[in-house]
């Protein structure tokens, strides 16, 4: 890399380091680690914790009961969540609510891609017996983080990536890569590490576009590079970036998928999408028609 | 299968899925034959949408399946040289021609795959 461009790089790596219009993480969060490292709190006080702020656990338990976890039965307690899915979850969770709920309002192609994109982790999560599919799925959701901090800090140049993509008919990654010096995968990478998720999360998003890369999580960082992959595949792109992208030879490697897999797989994916299709996690439509909700 | 507003629902039609109540009651199971009565008894119900078999609901400037099939092989077209990728593009085509491909009345509903 020309110094040149290695002193563009730092410029905005230290602007998106600066984030100012993306939600600070919320306060909830650092409250619940708090509460997690203390052997004494039970998941039932975290539960509560988590619902005194009615908006967001409507969402956290809109989203566990959505097709990207898949669990047979509903799941409605917030303690019952935490025990099944893990603290680490439920704090990514947290997490892309607050940051999805922007992206719902700005980007649906990208929230769609997004939502996709975690089906498809966990249909491929699961069959590949992966310890924890939920992690994976959760990955696959937030996999874009970075584009999403992108845009909100740097809109100029956000823009600037989107005609390059247009001009020259490549890939986001590419483009950013060309014009910034780093990718979104990089980008969501820091932010997800500075927010202290854990390895399981920050490999698959900053590595899904060079799973090479990934050290501690090369499984889950291959099998959110091919669910990628998949789900552009499939007709969910993200804006002018239609273009599936190059399969890295390793991760294919280490998925080690038959024709069979890939059938079952896609039909597995197809049935529960039509389920996720038209998912919001804007609650206020359904909230306004169920029962009790408090107003203000 | 077609995913369509009840409201675009009409008699003969075959559910590819359960129609199911807000509270996870299968109010009719997939397979079933439309008619007019359960279609009005949905509405009544507030149930918006349903799946149905075939891909009976032509939506105006929705793509043809040429053009759909056509945007697969653009969406894939940087990685012609990469096997299992192409493999995958051969599936995504033929699963979606084969989810266009009308239900015929009579069959006894080709289930499974």
């Amino acid at each position: 890399m020309s110094p040149e461009q290695e002193q563009k790089r730092e410029a905005i790596r230290k602007a998106l380091r600066e984030v100012k219009n993306l939600p600070t993480l919320p306060g909830i969060i650092s409250k619940l680690t708090k509460m997690a490292d203390d052997p004494d709190t039970t998941t039932e006080q975290m539960g509560r914790t988590i619902s005194k702020d009615h908006i967001l656990a409507a969402k956290l338990l809109k989203l566990v009961n959505s097709a990207f976890y898949g669990f047979p039965q509903r799941i409605s307690s917030l303690s019952s969540a935490i025990i099944l899915l893990g603290f680490n979850v439920i704090k990514s969770l947290i997490i892309s609510a607050s940051i999805f709920e922007l992206m719902e309002d700005q980007d649906m192609e990208l929230w769609e891609h997004s939502l996709g994109c975690a089906v498809v982790c966990n249909v491929l999560a699961k069959r590949l017996g992966v310890s924890d599919p939920e992690e994976v799925s959760t990955a696959g959701l937030i996999h874009d983080l970075g584009k999403v901090a992108i845009k909100m800090e740097l809109p100029g140049e956000s823009e600037q990536v989107s005609a390059l993509v247009v001009s020259r008919q490549i890939n986001r990654f590419e483009a950013e890569r060309e014009l910034l010096g780093l990718d979104h995968a990089e980008v969501g990478g820091w932010l997800a590490k500075s927010w202290n998720l854990p390895a399981k999360l920050v490999e698959p998003i900053s590595c899904h576009h060079d799973p090479s890369l990934a050290k501690a999580e090369p499984l889950a960082a291959a099998i959110v590079h091919f669910a990628d992959i998949v789900i552009r595949g499939m007709g969910y792109g993200h804006g002018p970036d239609i273009w599936v992208p190059a399969l890295a030879p390793r991760a294919w490697e280490l998925l080690r998928l038959k024709p069979v897999d890939i059938d079952e797989m896609l039909a597995e994916v197809e049935e529960k999408l039509w389920d996720v299709k038209g998912f919001s996690l804007d609650i206020k439509a359904e909230a306004q028609s169920a029962t009790q909700v408090p107003k203000g | 299968m077609q995913q369509i507003a009840t409201v675009q629902a009409a008699a003969g039609m075959v559910l590819a899925k359960d129609v199911e109540t807000g509270d996870n009651r299968v109010l009719c199971g997939k397979g079933t034959a439309l008619t007019e009565a359960m279609i009005d008894r949905f509405k009544r119900m507030d149930i918006t949408h349903i799946t149905v078999q075939g891909h009976p609901v032509v939506e105006e400037g929705a793509k043809t399946l040429k053009e759909e099939v056509m945007d697969i092989e653009q969406r894939f077209g940087r990685v012609r040289h990469i096997k299992p990728l192409m493999y995958l593009k051969k599936r995504i085509q033929e699963r979606l021609i084969a989810a266009r491909r009308p239900v015929e009345p009579a069959a006894g509903q080709g289930d499974g795959e």
